[in-house]
């Protein structure tokens, strides 16, 4: 009952753990995960699949993780860290903000995710657990978003217009370089609907390029995972308000 | 004295409920009230907060000292989390909390007669898929505790006073109801019981009277949504939406 707001350090206390490294987990690698602002704010997206090797692993992976209302993370690199990492995050940032009745600050989330990542050091250099996340937060003074993207050791770098992620990363990273630079409009200036468009057809293009990152088929009613982070908090883009925002287009 | 000496012992058990009895007399009520849209929960404080969210699904509405009601939300928050990181969002639940954490902890408090005793008494509430599987606990300053039907429970220093609001505002609560007319309602039910007298039923023209002033304090409610999409349910009130 020491109520000091870190539940980082109430874990040892309980004889609980955020280490998972025993260096039997399997590793399952590349991705593609990547956010960009838009004209209100900042869009994550992320495909659905995990690979181990050559073989895809699964098709339905959530890998845009909403942290709490006002930060979310995307994950890349080895998921049972990677995910046992956000769901420890989540817990420290609803810990904090109920005990203390105050919202953790934007650069104590980033901290606290720096942290983990470092702790993770061990798993990394084994070569087994790497995770490589992007997060993106909103600072409750000024109720800005902004996208961070990590090293596997912990450092943290903003992604001043956009940040990617994993495997299929690269391609993406070059268009919206590309679309930075002579798009009409460009991409922060686009509307939602452009803006969740623009998250699909990058993902389209990453999966001509990348095995292990999985595509999006409209036709099926297959989209990425896409969240928005503005003002109002984060908000999920369903699949079928993807759907709407595609056929407004007619791509 | 020593605790084998059970006749004093049960002395000074009685006095000491009688002191926190005495203690709590200028504590004001605090509410929650199970509705379709959700579980709202209202109080009335001067400086100090008096609603709290507990957990995704659980708040806390408490009278008393309020260091003591820290204490009291301090322990529960970090047993809610600590289940919940070891478990699941879903393991965690007042009945859980209360049975295995609170009752225990607040019964040896109370029992401790040589350490300074908890002044506080508390409504927890726990949002479910429908208003049938809302949980409303009515937690007392001895560790006692019991789960209330019919979707109210009022946390008062007065038993009798207590049970009159209650049963007043189960009959009030039937129909729909604004959240605006919910606050109105819990306000004048507040007001009732903060009167130096016994409970009486509030009339319509009070129940429906706009004003939400009281003086040097301010009105605290909020929402446990009920909305399946959302992890997070606990939403405060803005002041446009109290009036």
């Amino acid at each position: 009952m020491n109520g000091d707001g870190d539940f980082l350090s109430l874990l040892p206390q309980t004889a609980l753990t955020t280490a998972r490294g025993d260096g039997k987990a399997v590793a399952l690698e590349a991705t593609t995960v990547f956010a960009f602002h838009y004209a209100d704010g900042v869009i994550v997206a992320g495909d659905h699949r995990a690979t181990a090797g050559n073989v895809v692993f699964s098709d339905r992976t959530e890998k845009i993780l909403e942290l709490d209302r006002h930060s979310l993370i995307a994950i890349a690199g080895s998921p049972a860290i990677a995910v046992e990492m956000a769901r420890t995050l989540q817990t420290a940032f609803d810990f904090y903000r109920r005990s203390q009745l105050q919202p953790m600050s934007l650069q104590a989330k980033m901290r606290a995710l720096s942290r983990l990542l470092h702790d993770n050091l061990p798993a990394t250099l084994q070569g087994f657990g790497t995770v490589a996340p992007l997060f993106a937060g909103l600072d409750p003074a000024t109720m800005r978003p902004s996208i961070y993207f990590y090293d596997p050791l912990g450092a943290q770098f903003e992604g001043v217009k956009h940040a990617g992620s994993g495997s299929g990363s690269g391609s993406i990273k070059s268009v919206l370089h590309f679309l930075e630079q002579w798009g009409s409009p460009t991409p922060e200036k686009m509307t939602l609907g452009e803006a969740v468009n623009l998250a699909n057809r990058l993902l389209m293009t990453a999966a001509e390029f990348d095995t292990a990152t999985g595509g999006v088929d409209p036709l099926r009613g297959d989209f990425a995972t896409i969240k928005v982070l503005n003002g109002a908090g984060v908000r999920s883009i369903t699949p079928a308000a993807q759907a709407a925002f595609w056929q407004e287009v007619k791509p | 004295m020593t605790t084998d000496e059970p006749y004093r012992w049960l002395d000074a058990i009685a006095n000491r409920r009688e002191y926190i009895r005495d203690q709590l007399k200028g504590a004001t009520p605090v509410f929650a009230f199970s509705r379709p849209e959700g579980i709202l929960l209202f109080g009335v404080g001067s400086g100090q907060s008096k609603v709290f969210e507990i957990y995704d699904r659980l708040a806390l509405a408490a009278l008393g000292h309020p260091v003591d009601i820290e204490k009291i939300r301090q322990t529960v928050i970090e047993a809610a989390h600590l289940e919940g990181f070891t478990r699941a969002a879903e393991d965690v639940t007042i009945r859980r909390l209360l049975n295995f954490s609170l009752g225990p902890a607040l019964k040896a408090g109370f029992e401790q007669i040589f350490s300074a005793p908890l002044m506080v008494e508390c409504v927890f509430a726990e949002v479910g898929a429908t208003p049938a599987d809302d949980v409303l606990a009515r937690v007392n300053f001895d560790g006692s505790y019991r789960f209330q039907a019919h979707g109210v429970a009022v946390g008062h220093t007065n038993p009798a006073d207590e049970t009159a609001a209650v049963e007043w505002l189960r009959a009030q609560l039937a129909g729909a109801l604004t959240t605006p007319q919910l606050v109105r309602l819990a306000l004048a039910a507040w007001r009732a019981l903060t009167a130096d007298k016994a409970f009486v039923p509030p009339d319509a023209a009070t129940v429906a009277s706009p004003s939400l002033a009281i003086e040097d304090r301010v009105i605290e409610a909020a929402w446990l949504e009920r909305r399946g999409d959302m992890r997070l349910r606990y939403r405060p009130l803005t002041a446009a939406e109290l009036s």
